[in-house]
């Protein structure tokens, strides 16, 4: 089935992958904080963490996808797959806008800015799963 | 999965005459990945006009030769 994939199906299954994992990380290291302290500051360890994993995961993903599958991974994306690309980035963008605006209204409530932090962060996180899924999902359907 | 495009085509009988090119070498002679010459045969993508007259023309025949428009109910 692997063999099966186009290097972009395959790319979004590993990116996928590693913002499902990262994201869990990041919510069982903020959640217990949380839980304990009734908030979790953003700007310590934990976003450093996330930040480093994600650019580490990133690099060493697209690398060996692209020694695996040279002569695609040069190749730019043709029409099918840009309009996949498009479409999933268009939903993923609907969804990180929605979780940004979730977070700035919760912010006018309560002012909490660690949680406004944390809501767009999370808002992110899920686009970038939902753009990978997207992405597989048209990818599949044909475009 | 969504409804199929009204289009029909015999990408994959023209590759036959041709004297069984690939997927593959399809894909390379009009610019797209195997797995959109792949999508395209088993209309779950139609392609542009541009890729569509491309893969005609590398048949030598006319674009409606290739593709034609299947009436839904």
């Amino acid at each position: 089935m692997y063999q099966d994939l186009s290097f972009r199906e395959k790319s979004a299954w590993a990116m996928g992958a590693l913002a499902l994992i990262i994201t869990l990380f990041y919510l069982a290291d903020v959640q217990p904080i949380s839980w304990r302290t009734g908030e979790a500051p953003p700007v310590d360890r934990h976003f450093i963490k996330i930040a480093i994993a994600t650019i580490v995961g990133s690099i060493i993903i697209q690398s060996v996808l692209a020694a695996r599958n040279p002569k695609e991974a040069e190749a730019p994306a043709d029409e099918r797959e840009r309009l996949a690309l498009a479409r999933a980035g268009n939903h993923a963008g609907f969804i990180l806008a929605f979780g940004s605006v979730a977070a700035l209204l919760h912010y006018l409530v309560h002012a909490n800015g660690d949680l406004l932090f944390h809501g767009i962060l999370i808002s992110l996180l899920v686009s970038t799963i939902a753009e990978s899924a997207l992405q597989i999902f048209y990818f599949r359907r044909g475009g | 999965m969504g409804k199929p495009p009204p289009i029909s085509n015999r990408v994959r009988l023209h590759r036959m005459l041709a004297g069984d090119m690939t997927q593959a070498e399809l894909g390379e002679a009009v610019g797209v990945t195997r797995h959109t010459i792949i999508a395209i045969e088993q209309g779950r993508y139609s392609p542009s006009l541009e890729t569509a007259f491309r893969i005609a023309r590398l048949f030598d025949v006319g674009v409606e030769d290739v593709f034609g428009w299947e009436e839904q109910p």
